[in-house]
């Protein structure tokens, strides 16, 4: 089985392995680049993994090429896996014509992780149940401090990876859509007032209140490393950072919602169990999904705290929501999952995405200030237009 | 005669096998998947030229040509001239000298993504030993990883202190002047600058050639590395997309095998048009140098 991961992720997976008794052997890289650079080489040199685990962003890369073997017909068969354990939210992604192409293994949304030290020493109250984006950005405000009269920042009150996935629940948030046709986009559709005051509010929090690091900040120590050095109070991530924030002895921290603008909304971040058409031992591959994705499995993965497990019997269960286990308040992550949605499934994804990604780091840093979303919008839609349109 | 020429033909033959199979024959297979769309996945699709017509419209593609070309102006003539210095500094026998060769020559026996790495912290803007000795010394301190052109300069640093093989070469060269032909030189009057540029230069100038064309071949590929790990080919708008991380891009992330091989052929004959250009160069640099002698 390929799988890409950071090291407490990867051990997790070994864990899993080793708890099933199947003959599994892991193939372990760091990157999810490096993931498809091999998953693809592998397939054209006849030699593929029986098994690969990848985030659903970029799965209709290989979807569309038939490398992929469906999933549906090992779940009609399977005995201990059914369509009734997982959430039917996030199963829904992974179904092309209604047959399911993969198996998702976790169900994540997007969280703010928060410094209650940092909140405490600065007077500011912790983040409510229901709590709304200017909420955040004020008390972002009042975390961003200069500890030592330098004139340098020593504490931001926000970190965020300045991305086309972090911008879209915003989008959705206030009633708009990141692209014109769900199933089978053409463009970005934010070529409208509302997504545009959207956008501007994500790029506000650098250029206007100046709340997030600056660009040579967040190149000099990463987001993730700042929190963990108590040098942001609030950072929007996913799950996967849970395990390595569980290192952290001198200060509690907990996760809040991700704060809307207008309607809650969240972005989906799942990976999926693929079995490769190539494989000769699909159904030796479909039992460690059997095991991986059952109550076992998912406790060991949840337990890690790498996942929000897919299966509500976990999820809903002390293995995920233990009290005694950072964060608290892990109830968050399924609470959002009613209001979570996917971004699109294309074959060219992973290219939009980049190319998206460079214009929103550009504009997010814009070293003359005052960055437009209005500009940001039209360059987004100009040059990701092509890649839309090579959808085959 | 015949004996000695096979002798030499299966001293050449491991070379000749591994340049074919190795360099060859991928080379012309990369042409041959140029005019095909194709995924490495389902079966390709031949397009002609479709392919290079596409390269001619991507903008992405034009900014990493120009960001390479820029880089191989810069870096080749830095690390030919680096290396010329130390060779002429180092080719004396002196007490400290092998350890200075060893110095000069160490970084490039580094593997490329452990020395990327370390100059990952070398050029942090902020915490990097590089900006705090500039900030020391009352030196502007770029931010090499988050301004362009800075990061442009970056990743040249990150390879010029790679000239060890260029060096090595440079050394050999140097060491085989007849020293003759200086104190004869300096027996009727000619100074060090003198000695130096009719004497040392052309004398060395076959082996500057090859170091200079080895390095512009190589330096095409030499920015991979610290554009992967360094800069991730940003900051925006692709200011480090090299070339090669573009192919890399398009092959292994996005899956366009075919685009991605015409990408690499428009690289290698970029790459033979600037070695073409250099010997080309050199060839009548040193047609000036020596003059006929008239007969008659």
């Amino acid at each position: 089985m390929l799988v890409a991961g950071d090291p407490f992720e990867l051990a997790a997976y070994r864990e899993v392995v080793e708890a099933s008794g199947l003959a599994v052997r892991l193939i372990e890289v760091t990157e999810r680049d490096e993931l498809i650079a091999r998953l693809s080489s592998s397939i054209a040199g006849g030699e593929p993994p029986d098994l690969f685990l990848l985030n659903y962003r970029y799965h209709s890369q290989f979807m569309a090429t038939g490398a992929v073997a469906p999933m549906q017909p090992f779940v009609d068969r399977s005995e201990i896996l059914a369509e009734g354990d997982f959430y039917p939210r996030v199963l829904d992604v992974f179904r092309e014509d209604g047959a399911l192409t993969c198996l998702p293994q976790n169900a994540a949304t997007l969280v703010v992780y928060v410094n209650e030290r940092l909140f405490s020493s600065a007077g500011v109250p912790l983040p409510a149940a229901e709590w709304m984006w200017d909420e955040m950005v004020g008390r972002a405000q009042l975390l961003t401090r200069d500890l030592d009269g330098d004139g340098v920042v020593d504490v931001h009150g926000l970190g965020v990876e300045p991305e086309i996935i972090r911008i879209a629940p915003l989008v959705w948030s206030v009633g708009s859509e990141l692209v014109d046709r769900e199933n089978e986009p053409t463009r970005f559709a934010l070529a409208n007032p509302v997504a545009v005051s959207a956008v501007q509010a994500f790029l506000d929090l650098r250029s206007r209140f100046e709340v997030v690091p600056t660009d040579e900040e967040a190149e000099s120590q990463d987001l993730e490393s700042r929190f963990l050095a108590g040098r942001i109070a609030m950072l929007i991530e996913s799950r996967k950072v849970v395990p390595s924030f569980r290192t952290i002895e001198s200060f509690e921290w907990d996760v809040a919602p991700l704060p809307p603008i207008g309607d809650p909304a969240n972005v989906l971040h799942s990976d999926a169990y693929c079995l490769t058409s190539a494989s000769d031992h699909k159904e030796e591959a479909f039992r460690f999904v059997e095991f991986a994705l059952g109550p076992e499995g998912q406790r060991i993965l949840s337990e890690a705290g790498r996942i929000v497990p897919v299966r509500p019997d976990i999820a809903e269960s002390e293995a995920f929501l233990d009290p005694q286990e950072a964060p608290a308040s892990s109830q968050v992550f399924l609470d959002q999952l009613a209001t979570t949605r996917a971004l699109p499934r294309i074959a060219a994804w992973p290219e939009i995405e980049d190319a998206a990604n460079a214009l929103v780091e550009e504009a997010f840093y814009d070293p003359v200030g005052g960055a437009e979303a209005g500009e940001l919008v039209l360059a987004l839609i100009a040059e990701t237009r092509p890649l839309f349109g090579r959808q085959g | 005669m015949e004996r000695e020429h096979r002798s030499l033909w299966l001293l050449a033959a491991p070379f000749l096998i591994g340049v074919v199979v190795l360099v060859a024959a991928p080379a012309l297979l990369t042409v041959v998947m140029s005019t095909f769309e194709w995924d490495l996945v389902s079966r390709p699709r031949f397009v002609g030229v479709a392919n290079f017509s596409e390269l001619l419209k991507d903008d992405i593609f034009k900014i990493s040509l120009r960001n390479s070309l820029w880089y191989v102006a810069v870096s080749v003539p830095l690390k030919l001239v680096g290396a010329l210095c130390l060779a002429l500094l180092l080719h004396r026998r002196a007490r400290t000298g092998g350890a200075a060769r060893g110095a000069v020559v160490l970084p490039t026996a580094i593997p490329d993504a452990a020395w990327a790495l370390v100059w990952l912290w070398i050029l942090n803007p902020l915490a990097g030993p590089l900006n705090l000795t500039l900030q020391t010394l009352g030196l502007p301190t770029p931010a090499w990883l988050t301004q362009p052109g800075a990061a442009r300069w970056g990743v040249v640093l990150i390879g010029a202190l790679q000239l060890g093989e260029g060096f090595l070469i440079a050394l050999a060269a140097r060491r085989g002047v007849p020293r003759h032909l200086h104190e004869a030189a300096e027996a009727v009057g000619a100074g060090p600058w003198s000695r130096f540029a009719q004497i040392t230069v052309p004398l060395m100038a076959p082996a500057l050639l090859l170091v200079a064309c080895r390095d512009a071949v190589a330096s095409f590929q030499a920015t991979f590395v610290p554009a992967l790990l360094v800069t991730g080919g940003g900051p925006p708008p692709h200011a480090t997309t090299f070339l090669p991380l573009f192919v890399y891009r398009n092959a292994f992330e996005y899956l366009r095998y075919g685009y991605a091989a015409a990408a690499t052929v428009v690289m290698i004959v970029v790459s033979a048009s600037i070695v073409w250009l250099m010997i080309r160069i050199v060839d009548r640099w040193r047609g000036g140098l020596v003059e006929p002698v008239p007969v008659g």
